[in-house]
């Protein structure tokens, strides 16, 4: 038994893995809340509204469990980890609004959320599903929510943040785990939103009254305010409020590089059909199932859609948050679900985070998976970004046994205009070269050109170094 | 009805939060008890309002968390 490096704050339980399975023990004194929450019918209808990943309790398994060991719950398995700093505008609005009508519910059955950090939301089928089963508190009507400073941290600021300042500043959370701080967020925000009354409050104000009662324990006020009531028509108007405050807050989507993409690329219809076909007749042809594929520099997910037909989970990472976002509308819109999209920034992605640099895991420890779809992307890596071929290869090696590549030679016009205005130090960047040092990481098992394009897709099947996903 | 909460608070210890681990932040908990006094406040002019739309046939707005429809579409 393996105890998550994630889960040690809440003396309730902890979350583990244990053969290959992930599992949450809960504690002795929880065990009365526990059993409420259960009986209370709160579980049940968040199971049935699917807003709660459900779980069967599981007796008389050998864990080695320490000695508060209640109960051992085996949760429904989550396929793929991911933080909220990958997520695009949509996805963690959707979760906030999602942690807002658990805590609805949680309150009209007598129970609250005692947190509500967003690495307690996963995806599954493209929509949020909360998954700390033992977030719920019993409810004292009177008393305050101690988890609203948190939900205004991890949802609302960046959210605010996004939609008024800059998108990118999801990554905030990249170095603040515990949600961007207020007074930053205040900040950062312009002007105008003290004209707005919900980020007035929860943010601005909020971060005053941060700032002002900052010294806790000398303060007269604090001692009253840790007193502090709040009838429960006044926590649900604060629920609603916030709810309001979220569900306002849109993101222009700007004019990007990259959102108008399959508009500008230059394949043919023809080049474009058959790469498409060529895509799905490759992936077909790998011979053993696929649980999860990996699309890297997925865009708007084209080619994720496809490879969706031949696996449980497409994870459709790009470093385009425009494209990201369309993506996500897309699942729910067209479909299909069995698709998650993510930012990701391949020449830098999520790094592990948190206490002893391991609460959070980074790109890499997740990544594994059984077959890596790296189309249009090569030279974005190797050109400008600098990579050596060696390193690229290496690189995904280490991620998936099957991997689909595509080629982009230099006389393609993309990689052209990526050396139109710099020195072309990339001696080494040729097709020859490419099959040579890949071939030291993979066997080339199929090469097929793309028709109307000088461009050569491959699929490889890598050589020992790769972890099965 | 309670017209209007006072900002001043009232001394209730707030017991069986043994699990409540997260530190809630002094300024939090007094905002939230003024942000709450305020909506409560105007949630008791909204009512009069809306009895007053009922009266001619005009019905109130859903809560935004209320609907099942909403539970699991995109925002």
């Amino acid at each position: 038994m393996k105890p998550l490096s994630s889960s040690f704050r809440d003396p309730s339980g902890f979350v583990f893995s244990h053969a290959g399975s992930v599992y949450r023990q809960v504690n002795h004194c929880f065990s009365s809340t526990y059993e409420a929450f259960i009986g209370s019918g709160l579980y049940e209808k968040l199971i049935d509204r699917s807003l709660l990943v459900p779980h069967e309790e599981v007796a008389g398994i050998d864990v080695g469990t320490t000695t508060d060991c209640y109960k051992i719950l085996k949760p429904r398995q989550i396929p793929f980890i991911s933080y909220p700093y990958e997520w695009s505008f949509s996805q963690l609005k959707d979760a906030a609004m999602l942690t807002l009508r658990i805590q609805l519910e949680a309150i009209q059955h007598g129970f609250i959320l005692k947190d509500a950090s967003a690495f307690n939301i996963q995806f599954i089928d493209s929509r949020p599903v909360f998954i700390d089963t033992l977030s719920f508190e019993r409810y004292e009507p009177g008393s305050p929510w101690v988890a609203y400073k948190q939900f205004c941290q991890h949802f609302l600021a960046p959210l605010a943040l996004m939609s008024f300042t800059a998108v990118e500043l999801s990554k905030l959370m990249v170095t603040h785990i515990d949600g961007v701080p207020l007074p930053l967020a205040s900040k950062l925000l312009p002007f105008r939103t003290h004209f707005i009354y919900s980020i007035a409050t929860h943010i601005h104000l909020h971060s005053r009254m941060q700032k002002r009662h900052a010294d806790g324990a000398e303060n007269d006020n604090s001692r009253k305010a840790t007193n502090a009531t709040l009838s429960q028509k006044g926590l649900l108007l604060l629920v609603e409020s916030l709810a309001s405050a979220v569900q306002k807050l849109n993101w222009k989507m700007p004019e990007s590089e990259w959102g108008n993409y399959y508009a500008n690329t230059n394949y043919s219809d023809h080049g474009g059909n058959e790469k498409r076909e060529l895509v799905d007749h490759l992936l077909g042809s790998i011979p053993e199932s696929l649980s999860t594929i990996q699309d890297f520099g997925a865009n708007t997910g084209e080619f994720s859609r496809i490879a969706a037909k031949h696996c449980e989970l497409v994870v459709s990472q790009d470093i385009d948050p425009v494209a990201v976002e369309l993506n996500y509308r897309a699942t729910h819109i067209t479909g299909p679900t069995n698709i998650l999209p993510l930012v990701q920034d391949l020449s830098s992605p999520s790094p592990a985070i948190g206490w002893g640099n391991a609460e959070r895991e980074s790109f890499s420890q997740r990544s594994t998976c059984n077959a890596l779809l790296v189309l249009a992307l090569i030279h974005h890596l190797a050109i400008s970004n600098n990579v050596p071929l060696p390193n690229i290869a290496k690189f995904l090696c280490g991620i998936s046994r099957w991997l689909i590549i595509e080629f982009v030679p230099k006389s393609d016009s993309q990689v052209a205009r990526l050396l139109a205005t710099r020195e072309d130090i990339f001696i080494d960047y040729t097709q020859q070269c490419f099959e040579q040092t890949f071939s030291e990481y993979f066997s080339i098992e199929t090469s097929k050109t793309i028709p109307d394009t000088e461009r050569t897709l491959y699929l490889m099947k890598s050589l020992a170094c790769a972890a099965v996903g | 009805m309670k017209a209007f909460l006072p900002t001043l608070f009232v001394l209730v210890t707030f017991s069986d939060q043994a699990s409540a681990y997260l530190d809630p932040g002094t300024g939090s908990m007094i905002l939230q008890g003024i942000i709450a006094a305020i909506a409560v406040a105007g949630f008791t002019l909204k009512n009069y309002w809306y009895r007053i739309l009922a009266f001619f046939g005009k019905e109130a707005p859903k809560s935004l968390l209320d609907d099942d429809e909403n539970a699991q579409k995109p925002e």
